[in-house]
């Protein structure tokens, strides 16, 4: 039976299956059962869609006739007939039910001992939790084993969807929701060498390309992750990436590297990748436009008015504190929509942010914004 | 026996041609007297008016959506706002379609005008109520036109909290006017539902209605019952974004999928309200131009019912990756198969009254047979949806987009669409150029196929609903559908040309152009104000075998066999027995 969806692509030319492909790559244990079961449904519409479709353009041909001419017949109805088209059908649909709700349940059955990743949704940034304060956008997993995502969302509803894996749940402000995969295969071979050497020089100091590269940061190669319940301004972008890895060695090297400041890497510039990666971007600029929220641009050691008409100088512990709880202190003029980071940044990551917005301000706090052009070449 | 002609020794019935002070478009003149009209007929006119005029809105929106897409980066909407913008465009596309045209269009543009003709009735039950009905559905206009001045509507049309409950945009006057065209809908499906129950003539019993009047009722009956659930919830949404009181919004302690439940208690009945007419429309349609008896007549008018109820039964599907109990989300499956069912026993009998039929392929039939193909899409690829394990994966993708298209779209638009060409003639007392309208079918058919079949395939390779931009690999499917949509847009515009040329150009329409047997074909074209002098001989709404093609006249006309009404002989002065006593 497995036959079905494996011979459709061939029926249609390899060309034509390429551009046109009907499914994206099959990764995970979900994805063969759920395209399966699919394209069962698709040929049992075809079976009845093709004589509906095949009588409806015949009989218009065949009987059209000029006006005034009367119908051949004019059966009234055929109870055995009506009887028939209307049980028949109704045994496709209890299969495609019972098949439907098997496949279902062992979609929301997690596993015991499946590898457990918290996942915190947030207008439009995704923080995957891998345990010991390592919080990345990407989600990272094993292959051949049954990852566990405990999702809770910062503000509205949002929705995780790996095409791959045929896997989505929504994800309910107020109440964790839980979903479980266990992939297949890896997106493909790590780039490494040179071609990961001059993505990383010609994408340094912007938020990474990942539709441009087609490889992470790391050189690994991907599935996408989507945000599927509209969640205001940039749901569009609300985009991450699945990353499935060969070894559980591997995986935490990725881990150990990802996890905090190694001791070659300077504050400012961990600061910078923070702010790059950690979805800042989608409401703070470096150039001083104006987003969701203010620009950093100039913002440290500014004095800058709040909502409530009082202001305030933004020093450290200002920047600490706008981190942590940011609806506290609201800068005048935007609104209190920014999440809070409490949790989610070590003191190392805070202070490293700071180091990076210092840089934006020219180091020297007494003149405020006053437009330094060349900051950002200091933080190369 | 030629096709066409006359079979001799028999009468003609036909009403003729209504004199201007009969004629309801001429009776009375001046604005005021169409402001203040009781008359079904001219309120029927206004609501075409109006729900063309939101169509066309609507519509305009949906192009700069496509044109957007057009790249992945995004075509139309630039700079630091483009998301909003498109958020926005999106929205009220969806929201005007559903509240403004969709929902009315049908029952009340089309049912206003037809539903007391068909029952041979003079007007409705209750006519201030219809009037009533109009203004509310103005107000609500109004108040989506305030919303989209004030700043904007950003939500999508479903409203979800907590998004709702925290944007800026104004959700409340978007909310009110849903409210307040929730009342529209109301009044028009009581209205609907007295006038049916109280007000036939004698003989219309009622397996002798049409059933277009079948599915009016049975669209009423959703009508009066689900939306009030959405002005309830519609009025806490409302209370929770003022007061707080904690019934939706986490952050007090509500629960946002409580809002989707209440949401789709009336939104799914909705989907029935936007496409029983729509049956009722085809159900009409092909056995007219079949020149046909409907088939299974009465397992068609069940079926309408049937929907009617199992529609309120199966809201749950539209939450399947919510966070519903894995046995919520399976029966609400199981529940959801039930409801295509009925669906398909209206496919197979209208295949089956064509079956032997005399097809005429006018144009309101080019409309019907393009429906039927295209809800047939619709209906099958709710399918997939409806089975569990694959709907997870198709959720709120593109395919949800495609399948709903072809059933709102495919369905109800293009049925209405072979509904206003259909009774045209009867409104407006015209005909309009049949090689334009049939170019029209053609060009909306295909329109409409290249724009949607690509999404399902958009979908399943699971490009996710409402993004503004999208991932390149998307992009050569996105520009198929943005070309489809051109021509889909040429289509109706064409479609809309060929109908308001026929208004000045148009040759004046017979009583009945197209052969059909129920009762609005036995008034003039346009009807009198009064529809009927007395009540109407009631017959059999699909027995068309009286009805002859009158070539010299272009009309069709009932015949009846000549009989003797009085005896022709003066019958003798004295009684034959008196003779016999002689």
């Amino acid at each position: 039976m497995f036959s079905l969806n494996k011979n459709l692509p061939c029926l249609l030319g390899d060309e034509f299956a390429s551009k046109f492909q009907w499914f994206p790559e099959a990764a995970s244990t979900f994805s063969q059962e759920n395209d399966w079961l699919f394209w069962l449904i698709t040929w049992i519409c075809v079976l009845f869609f093709v004589p509906i479709a095949g009588c409806l353009f015949y009989f218009s041909l065949k009987y059209k006739k000029p006006k005034g001419e009367k119908a051949e017949s004019n059966t009234a109805h055929n109870t055995p007939l009506e009887l028939a088209w209307s049980i028949l059908p109704s045994f496709f649909l209890v299969g495609m039910f019972v098949i439907g709700a098997k496949g279902y349940l062992n979609q929301r059955t997690v596993p015991d001992g499946a590898n457990d990743i918290r996942v915190e949704a947030a207008k439009w940034k995704w923080d995957m939790d891998y345990g010991s304060g390592v919080i990345n956008p990407e989600l990272h997993i094993l292959i051949n084993e049954p990852t566990k995502l405990s999702m809770r969302s910062e503000d509205v509803i949002h929705s995780l969807f790996i095409p791959a894996f045929r896997a989505k749940k929504d994800i309910v402000p107020g109440r964790y929701n839980h979903m479980w995969f266990e992939a297949t295969k890896t997106a493909g071979k790590r780039v490494v060498g040179k071609k990961l050497a001059d993505a990383q020089k010609e994408n340094a100091g912007q938020v990474w390309n990942y539709d441009k590269w087609q490889f992470t940061e790391e050189g690994y190669r991907f599935f996408d992750l989507y945000c599927t319940e509209y969640c205001g301004k940039d749901h569009s972008v609300m985009q991450s990436v699945v990353v499935v890895h060969e070894t559980e060695d591997d995986l935490n090297a990725w881990i150990k590297k990802v996890s905090k400041r190694g001791s070659d890497v300077s504050p400012e510039d961990w600061g910078e990748k923070l702010y790059l990666r950690r979805g800042c971007t989608g409401c703070h600029t470096v150039d001083g436009a104006k987003r969701v929220g203010p620009s950093f641009k100039g913002t440290y050691g500014s004095v800058r008015p709040l909502a409530d008409g009082s202001t305030v100088k933004a020093d450290e512990n200002y920047v600490r504190e706008s981190i942590l709880y940011p609806k506290s202190k609201v800068a005048a003029g935007y609104q209190p929509v920014m999440p809070s980071y409490k949790g989610l940044l070590s003191d190392d990551d805070i202070d490293s942010i700071i180091a990076y917005l210092k840089t934006l301000s020219g180091d020297t706090p007494a003149t405020p914004p006053a437009g330094n052009a060349d900051t950002e070449s200091t933080t190369k | 026996m030629s096709a066409g002609s006359i079979p001799s020794g028999s009468q003609i019935r036909d009403p003729g041609y209504p004199t201007p002070s009969e004629n309801y478009l001429t009776n009375s003149k001046g604005i005021l007297s169409w402001m203040f009209t009781l008359d079904h007929k001219r309120i029927g006119v206004m609501y075409l008016i109006g729900v063309t005029t939101a169509f066309g809105v609507a519509g305009l929106l949906a192009m700069l959506i496509r044109l957007h897409l057009f790249q992945p980066d995004g075509m139309i909407f630039q700079g630091e706002e483009a998301n909003n913008w498109y958020n926005q465009v999106f929205t009220l596309h969806g929201a005007i379609m559903v509240f403004l045209f969709i929902i009315p269009s049908v029952p009340a543009a089309l049912g206003n005008f037809l539903v007391p003709i068909m029952l041979g009735a003079k007007d409705v039950a209750f006519p201030r109520l219809n009037l009533c009905s109009f203004y509310l559905w103005v107000f609500g206009a109004l108040f989506f036109i305030s919303a989209l001045c004030a700043s904007g509507l950003d939500t999508g049309w479903t409203f979800y909290t907590p998004y709702s409950t925290t944007t800026d945009s104004s959700v409340i006057l978007a909310t009110s006017g849903a409210f307040v065209l929730g009342f529209s809908s109301i009044f028009t499906g009581l209205n609907f539902i007295v006038t049916i129950n109280t007000m036939r003539p004698p003989g219309m019993i009622w397996f002798r209605m049409p059933l277009f009047l079948w599915a009016t009722y049975a669209t009423s009956i959703i009508q009066v019952l689900a939306t009030p659930v959405l002005g309830i919830t519609l009025l806490l949404l409302i209370a929770e974004r003022t007061m707080h009181i904690g019934i939706f919004d986490p952050e007090y302690n509500g629960d946002p999928v409580t809002f989707q439940h209440f949401f789709w208690f009336y939104s799914h009945p909705a989907v029935y309200i936007m496409i029983l007419p729509a049956f009722g429309i085809i159900s009409d349609l092909i056995s007219v131009h079949s020149h046909k008896r409907i088939f299974g007549y009465r397992f068609i008018a069940y079926s309408s019912i049937a929907i009617a109820l199992l529609g309120f039964l199966v809201w749950g599907h539209h939450m399947f990756t919510a966070g519903m109990s894995s046995l919520t989300a399976i029966i609400f499956s199981a529940l959801t198969f039930t409801v295509s069912v009925p669906s398909a026993i209206k496919v197979f009998n209208w295949l089956a009254t064509m079956y032997k039929g005399s097809i005429s392929l006018t144009t309101p039939m080019c409309y019907a047979i393009s429906f039927i193909f295209l809800f047939t899409i619709g209906g099958l690829t709710g399918l997939h949806l409806g089975t569990l394990a694959t709907d997870v994966h198709l959720h709120d993708t593109y395919f949800v987009v495609a399948h709903f298209h072809y059933v709102m779209v495919g369905g109800t638009l293009v049925a209405f669409l072979g509904g206003v060409f259909h009774w045209w003639p009867k409104m407006f007392g015209k005909m309009y150029s049949e090689l334009g309208g049939r170019i029209s079918a053609g060009l909306v058919f295909a329109g409409f196929n290249l724009t949607f079949l690509p999404q399902f395939v958009l979908g399943s390779r699971g490009m996710p609903r409402r993004y503004a931009t999208y991932d390149p690999e998307f992009a050569f499917l996105h520009q198929m559908s943005t070309w489809g949509s051109l021509l889909l847009g040429i289509g109706i515009l064409l479609a809309f040309v060929v109908l308001v040329c026929s208004l000045k150009y148009g040759k004046r329409a017979p009583a009945n152009p197209w052969g059909g047997a129920t009762l609005e074909w036995e008034c003039t074209s346009p009807p009198p104000f009064y529809n009927f002098e007395r009540a109407p001989v009631v017959g059999d709404p699909y027995d068309f075998s009286n009805l002859e093609w009158d070539t010299e006249n272009e009309r069709y006309v009932t015949i009846e066999p000549e009989r003797e009404v009085v005896p022709e002989e003066q019958p003798e002065a004295a009684p034959v027995h008196a003779e016999d006593s002689n």
